[in-house]
């Protein structure tokens, strides 16, 4: 899908780099660190939002994908109903033009919004917004998906629901998905590979293969997964420490 | 329930209670009318003149409406030429607050020159625009900058063109700012249409401005105030338009202006 190649990112003083990634077509690709690790900054680098300081960006086939990204806010029009907020990207991209508003509607029931279309989102709770936001980037028909810990702000069933609806688009889509979170548990589970960054400046201090998936209704997890867990949980432990 | 009521109240009785102290003081101190008129003579005088008052009333109400029009139209496409291009800000803005620094009294004269004298109320006009346009230039501006960088990189994530980011996101989003600036605009333009008229003084003009000076020419303070009190009247339903206008067109806009 994309490449990284040697990548640095400075404000005033040095954030991430060297930073080199080859990210496969169709995968899915969980990304762990601490806060202020810079992993926000490298979604904000793969989507050509920001540019390096130093170091290039290779998209396959030289043609920047049609992107969707949830940012780590909700990042919503004040003044726009739910629903036009969703179909923003429609209004905007012209790859997008042809969405049709049965989709927008879809994917706010889909987050489970339906009956708030018309709704402002400052009547709208935090993790409601991020819905919002969610089903938004997923009415594009983007090829690469990035999302900044999209599912945060929500409660345990629906967190649940939506990380196995992202997995059923996925399978089902040519999709490549860059996804950060905070839970170790939540990277494991959905992607098949982890990227471990480290801060000060943010590097890839680790990148784990996940070959053997759960499910999530059945009883008997595989050693693999809580090996993967307990493995990276350590990671991310020792390198705090330091 | 009882304190709405109350706070709607409370400031009509205050002053009815000071009109009839008013009236009061001024009989049992046999104070004359050409010093202070009691209220009963400001009426009297209103019904006496009512005509030529309310004449002047609308000339007055005219120029300030179409020159606070005039301004905020003006304004508001200057700052969007600003958000287009950095070199016309700096150019520009200099100039806009020249006009802004510069009292308005010192340049009527010029003004009234240029337009000839007999064209008095454009020149009026005229000098209610300068007076009122730079509030709204201030806040448009301030407005467009303020757009949230995250709402910004929404926009360039969608690739979007200088018009929809102008049209969709930048100016709804300084709504709030452009209404705040035409919130002062609106009673700046009814002060310098009458300093304005002050200074053009005996031209073809007849505004409010124009019935002040005869009326105090003339020592008839009775309606020197009638019309003082229209001209107040004028501006305090100016502002409360303006504030109903902002608070039906803000009902959606929720952004923290600080
Ligand atoms: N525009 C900017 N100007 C200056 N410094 C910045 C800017 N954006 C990010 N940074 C710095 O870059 C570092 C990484 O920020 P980033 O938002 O990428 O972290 P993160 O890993 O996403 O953290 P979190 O988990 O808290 O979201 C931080 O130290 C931050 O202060
Ligand atoms: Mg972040």
């Amino acid at each position: 899908m994309f490449k990284f190649n040697k990548i640095y990112k400075e404000y005033d003083a040095p954030i991430l780099g060297p930073i080199s990634l080859d990210i496969k077509k169709n995968s899915f690709v969980s990304i762990l660190g601490s806060s202020g690790a810079g992993k926000s900054t490298l979604l904000r680098l793969a989507s050509d939002l920001i540019k390096p300081t130093s170091g290039s960006i290779e998209y396959a086939n030289n043609e920047k994908p049609n992107i969707g990204f949830v940012f780590q806010d909700p990042t919503l029009l004040p003044w726009r109903t739910v629903i036009d907020n969703v179909l923003l990207p429609a209004e905007l991209t012209s790859k997008n033009k042809k969405l049709s508003k049965e989709k927008a509607y879809f994917w706010l029931s889909k987050v489970g919004l339906e009956g708030k279309e018309n709704s402002l989102p400052n009547q709208l709770s935090g993790g409601q917004k991020m819905r919002v936001s969610i089903a938004r980037a997923m009415f594009q028909d983007c090829s690469l998906l990035l999302m900044d810990e999209p599912f945060a702000a929500l409660d345990e069933v629906s967190r649940n629901k939506l990380e196995d609806d992202l997995l059923d688009i996925w399978k089902k889509n040519e999709l490549t998905v860059l996804f950060v979170t905070h839970s170790v548990t939540e990277a494991v589970y959905l992607a098949q590979r982890v990227l471990v960054m480290s801060s000060n400046p943010g590097k890839i201090l680790d990148d784990v293969i996940i070959t053997e998936k759960r499910l999530r209704d059945d009883g008997q997890q595989s050693s693999e997964f809580f090996s993967k867990i307990n493995y990276l949980t350590n990671i991310l432990k020792k390198e705090k420490s330091e | 329930m009882i304190k709405r009521y109350l706070s709607f109240m409370a400031p009509i009785i205050t002053f009815l209670l000071l009109l009839f102290a008013w009236e009061l003081i001024v009989n049992f101190q046999n104070i004359p009318k050409y010093i202070l008129p009691a209220p009963t003579d400001i009426f009297t005088s209103f019904l006496l003149n009512y005509s030529d008052l309310l004449r002047s009333t609308f000339i007055t109400f005219r120029i300030t409406f179409f020159a606070f029009m005039i301004a905020s139209l003006l304004a508001i496409f200057i700052a969007i030429l600003f958000s287009q291009s950095k070199i016309i800000e700096l150019s520009l803005y200099p100039i806009a607050v020249i006009f802004q620094v510069t009292p308005v009294v010192a340049i009527a004269p010029l003004i009234l020159i240029w337009v000839g004298l007999d064209n008095a109320e454009f020149a009026i006009l005229i000098l209610a625009v300068i007076v009122a346009f730079f509030p709204v230039l201030a806040n448009t501006n301030l407005g467009i900058r303020s757009v949230e960088k995250n709402l910004s990189e929404l926009f360039s994530l969608y690739e979007a063109n200088r018009f929809q980011r102008l049209f969709k996101l930048q100016l709804p989003y300084a709504l709030p700012f452009i209404l705040t600036g035409m919130k002062t605009s609106i009673g700046l333009a009814l002060i310098g249409s009458v300093v304005a008229e002050f200074v053009a003084g005996s031209g073809t003009s007849t505004g409010l401005a124009w019935r002040i000076i005869e009326a105090g020419n003339r020592l008839d303070v009775p309606k020197l105030f009638a019309a003082l009190i229209l001209l107040v009247v004028l501006g305090v339903i100016l502002f409360l338009i303006m504030s109903l206008l902002e608070k039906i067109l803000l009902k959606r806009w929720d952004i923290d202006k600080s």
